[in-house]
């Protein structure tokens, strides 16, 4: 015991610094770097991501409970000086939903409308789950969040997260009780979006540290293009839920991308809401519905019915998405990320 | 008996700069958005490793300094193995030049600090510029790097005392 006390004491705060173990340790994190450049998702990797995410959780929702409750008092403090500008701001906003609410009431009594001839299927439903962000990536490249809700709480990979304003990225990183989101402004980002009350779609780019652009399929007519309209979620790709905002077009590149100014404000994103989206399925059918008996009896069934469990097949625009065998919409697979 | 104990009493004392290093990691990724955003939270751990380099090297082994980085690593969600590159290429350049800082001015080596963040930054950009295959843009680490050589004297007076006060073996 008291050998191993002396070598700890040696290693620790008596011995000079050995320049053989600095190199040893810089060969070994080179290496890290390396293969972690070659196979980011290697699933050695992506288990330690998330063990290590799971451990940290608890330590960072210590750090980050005292930082949100300073960060209220202090807003509290601001809001007595601004209080006749809220005021006022208030006022209009108030205005403005009045006349939202009016319109969405006329909307309410259209779709019980459409509901009563049953031409309209209602949206699938989703259960939210609300989670607090712990910890922010802090870094002038890797944008990301961790949030206290993982995979105990039903947070899957690729789920959208949204805050009160608008999106906010996607999960990419999933522990049992903490998970990782991209932001969107990360350069590895890629969120299918469209432009409202146009035809143009395409993919948003993030860029790290400047304001992502949205990268239109080639070939777009991007004259109906103008700064101000809304950018969505398209849905496309299956991974988000359609029609989430994004935020608005700032202006255009000359390359023909244009800018977004997101609707999100990372400085401001303290609670989030993690979507649950389930996509439509297509329930299995019974074999004996699609084929006739005498063939049941021969030869083996076709493998066209065969449709498996697979939790995404379709999106809701009905675009036919990774499942193992084409699903029966006739249009075909488009927009794959 | 009571030479045991102040052996594992040294041990721990040791292992304090380790520590302050890895809660520095911590504090980083906490969602503190000083200055509702405007200033990037500096890069405490880079401090911690250049301070005690300095003035303590036995205090902060490799080793822990390939902790450190590796921590950030996983919290930050970058890819693994930079920060303990970054960090251990820094420690091996101020290890060489340590007798020059040895005793010097508190300015003398805050410019030695400012210019390691600079290389730092360097490392950094140039290897998630060939991570995502695109020249991406130098601004944003320059300012965080500017950010903490700019804070450096404040956590450099603390850890000194905290170093003579707790740490340090006699």
């Amino acid at each position: 015991m008291d050998v191993l006390g002396q070598e700890w004491r040696e290693a620790f705060g008596r011995r000079a610094n050995s320049r053989f173990t600095l190199i040893l340790m810089l060969v070994v994190s080179t290496l890290l770097l390396l293969s972690s450049l070659y196979s980011a998702e290697a699933s050695v990797f992506k288990k330690a991501r998330e063990s290590v995410l799971d451990a940290a959780a608890p330590v960072l929702a210590f750090f980050a409970g005292p930082v949100a409750f300073i960060e209220d008092r202090v807003g509290q403090v601001r809001d007595y000086f601004n209080v006749l500008d809220q005021n006022e701001a208030l006022r209009k906003e108030n205005a403005e939903l009045r006349r939202w609410m009016e319109e969405a009431i006329r909307l309410r009594e259209d779709l019980a409308g459409y509901e009563r001839l049953q031409a309209y299927a209602t949206e699938l439903q989703s259960a939210p789950i609300d989670a607090f962000v712990i910890g922010d990536s802090n870094d002038a490249f890797a944008r990301a969040m961790i949030v206290n809700a993982g995979a105990g709480k039903g947070v899957r990979k690729d789920m959208a997260v949204v805050d009160d304003r608008g999106l906010v990225g996607r999960i990419i990183e999933v522990g049992n009780r903490a998970s990782r989101i991209l932001l969107l402004t990360d350069a590895a980002s890629r969120i299918p979006v469209f432009v409202e009350n146009t035809s143009l779609r395409g993919l948003l780019i993030g860029r790290s540290g400047k304001s992502p652009v949205v990268s239109f399929e080639a070939g777009a007519v991007i004259d109906e293009l103008a700064a101000g309209q809304r950018v969505l979620t398209s849905g496309a790709g299956g991974a988000l839920p359609r029609g989430i905002g994004v935020g608005r077009i700032a202006a255009i590149d000359p390359s023909g991308d244009a800018v977004v100014d997101l609707d999100v404000n990372y400085a401001r994103t303290r609670i989030v809401r993690v979507i649950n989206y389930q996509f439509p399925e297509f329930e299995p059918a019974p074999a004996e519905v699609l084929a006739p008996p005498e063939q049941l009896a021969g030869a083996p069934p076709p493998v066209a019915i065969q449709v498996r469990e697979a939790p995404r097949t379709v999106t809701n625009t009905g675009l036919a998405i990774d499942s193992p065998e084409p699903p029966p919409p006739p249009r075909a697979t488009e927009d794959e990320e | 008996m009571s030479s045991r104990a102040e052996g594992f009493q040294r041990i721990l004392k040791a292992l304090g700069p380790t520590a302050v290093g890895l809660v520095s990691v911590l504090i980083l990724v906490a969602p503190l958005r000083l200055f509702a955003g405007l200033a990037p939270t500096p890069i405490l751990p880079l401090i911690v490793v250049f301070f005690w380099t300095i003035a303590a090297p036995a205090y902060m082994p490799s080793f822990s300094v390939f902790l450190i980085g590796l921590l950030q690593d996983f919290l930050s969600g970058g890819p693994l193995g930079l920060w303990p590159a970054v960090y251990l290429a820094i420690q091996y350049m101020v290890l060489a030049q340590r007798s020059y800082f040895a005793g010097r001015e508190m300015r003398v080596v805050w410019v030695g600090f400012a210019f390691a963040a600079l290389c730092a930054a360097l490392m950094v950009w140039l290897v998630m510029s060939i991570m995502s295959q695109s020249v991406l843009s130098f601004r944003d680490i320059i300012w965080l790097m500017t950010v903490t050589a700019l804070v450096y004297p404040v956590f450099s007076i603390a850890f000194a005392r905290m170093h003579r006060a707790v740490f340090a073996d006699r």
